[in-house]
């Protein structure tokens, strides 16, 4: 049994907003969500790297304690995006708890805020701290607090997916969700992936170089994906959820349908844990299409991984081109937000679903002289009116996990 | 510590620490507010700083089965009578 699975209710918290019509201003204006990093009196004075992509505004958390005693600053964000995706789908709350709903949704490692809490306990030289680390502790921090929490927010009863990929996190959460309708194991998946203001992160992709650190006085300006002068990646905190649906559920209630998830691909590099490949990132997309079933022209738009670093950019837009030529647009997302990690691929589904239905292409920041490695690709480098019938989500992880997502506008 | 002053510190703790205001003494505390097995161990952490000192395994596993306010106040004016603290070290 194979259903068609379409997309029946979405919310995001970034760094260029929290509602559609702030995310929309920021991509239309040219409008970046990279700040300066805030200081966590741990790390900050030892990285090289000064700027984070920032969640500015947060919606406020109405939770209840009997659901917040659980949750660390990573669930606050997956619970409130589930709950808006939640609301906006429709469902009805005898569905959500029949057990006919499941949850994929993941973060890069639960909550550091809370295990550095822990830490510091642990690490403290006044041993009678130690009986202070809390029962819940562990559950605020936990890999799959996030999906654990909407879980029981909700309701929720069906199967429980918590990848925790780092930059694949939620476009596999997106992919297994997928599936899992797909293949009629639930008739509906609330997908996706959050992940907090960490520093930690920052660290580690600092001590591998990997981090912008040419633009500390001019945030804005980084990261700049595709450009000659990208200096590397900039970490970014925020949230995405995707409501998956079986097309007959969905209409059969009269839901108001966003978009159809039409292919997944799922590769692994085999090999380097950290090097982007070539072989690998073209693997997935060539699987992917394959997956969709449609060609390498039937897609309109392309939501590239770029992160600007230095190899991992030329690497993507090779393998964009040896597939896809010249015709699809391309745009990098993280210019705008920096690399949002466990949350990217649900927030670029999100605006790719946003654009499908406002009839533009955002352009990639701060791409202001191609590097000529990369220029052999259609990359929107100015505001487009255009429409998008299909896009495509590409996502690399360090692991070497590399995903493709496929999503096509409506139609009966 | 007297009983009257056990019972206001537990009330407190449930006020201030798991936004239960005025529960009545005999409710029983998971039917009528919710208040689970994590709350429970929460509630032993509090009753920990209260007495200030540790509570052993025994003194927590005997809590487990308490329901109600009346019960914890029976409880922890045990384990206060038990422990005979100076008076300055119980109230840190």
């Amino acid at each position: 049994m194979e259903r068609r699975v379409v997309i029946t209710g979405e919310s995001a918290i970034t760094p260029i907003g929290c509602t559609r019509a702030e995310i929309i201003r920021h991509l239309t204006e040219g409008i970046s969500g990279v700040k300066k990093m805030k200081d966590d009196e741990l790390l900050v004075e030892h990285i090289h790297c000064k700027v984070f992509g920032t969640v500015s505004d947060p919606p406020t958390f109405d939770f209840v304690r009997r659901d917040r005693k659980t949750m660390g600053p990573v669930a606050y964000y997956a619970c409130q995006v589930a709950k808006e995706a939640l609301e906006q789908s429709g469902l009805s709350d005898e569905f959500i708890r029949s057990g006919r709903l499941g949850v994929a949704f993941g973060s890069t490692h639960g909550s550091p805020t809370v295990q550095r809490d822990i830490y510091r306990t642990f690490f403290s030289d006044d041993n009678t701290k130690l009986h202070n680390v809390g029962a819940v502790d562990y559950l605020k921090s936990m890999v799959h607090t996030t999906a654990v929490n909407i879980t029981k927010m909700f309701g929720i009863r069906g199967r429980v997916i918590s990848s925790s990929t780092a930059c694949t996190t939620s476009s596999q959460s997106i992919g297994f969700g997928y599936e899992a309708v797909k293949y009629g194991l639930q008739d509906a998946m609330l997908c996706g992936g959050a992940d907090e203001y960490d520093t930690t992160t920052v660290a580690v992709f600092d001590n591998l170089l990997a981090c912008s650190t040419d633009y500390n006085d001019t945030p804005h300006l980084t990261p700049r994906p595709f450009d000659k002068q990208r200096d590397g990646l900039v970490v970014g905190e925020g949230a995405g959820a995707v409501l998956l649906e079986d097309l007959e559920t969905a209409s059969q209630r009269g839901a108001r349908i966003l978009g159809e998830v039409i292919g997944f691909s799922c590769y692994n590099n085999g090999g380097d844990l950290i090097l982007p490949n070539r072989d690998g990132i073209t693997l997935a997309i060539e699987q992917g299409l394959e997956n969709a079933r449609i060609a390498p022209d039937d897609v309109d738009w392309i939501s590239a991984h770029a992160t600007a670093t230095k190899m991992g950019d030329v690497t993507e837009a090779q393998s964009i081109a040896a597939v896809y030529g010249e015709r699809p647009r391309i745009t990098g997302l993280k210019s705008y937000m920096g690399h949002t990690m466990g949350s990217c691929g649900a927030i670029e589904t999100i605006i790719a679903l946003v654009q499908m239905a406002e009839g533009f292409i955002a352009p990639t920041l701060n791409l202001e002289e191609v590097d000529p490695r990369c220029a052999m690709l259609n990359h929107v480098t100015e505001l487009v009116e255009a429409p998008i019938e299909i896009a495509s989500i590409q996502n690399f992880a360090f692991g070497g996990v590399n995903t493709c997502l496929f999503v096509k506008r409506f139609s009966e | 510590m007297t009983r009257d002053e056990i019972e206001k510190a537990i009330i407190h703790i449930f006020g201030n620490q798991f936004e239960i205001e005025n529960p009545g003494m005999d409710d029983d505390l998971r039917e009528v507010h919710e208040f689970d097995s994590i709350d429970a161990i929460e509630l032993l952490r509090e009753i920990e700083i209260l007495l200030g000192t540790q509570l052993t395994r025994e003194e927590k596993k005997a809590a487990m089965d308490i329901r109600t306010i009346t019960h914890i106040v029976d409880y922890v004016t045990e384990l206060d009578r038990k422990t005979e603290r100076p008076k300055d070290r119980i109230m840190n």
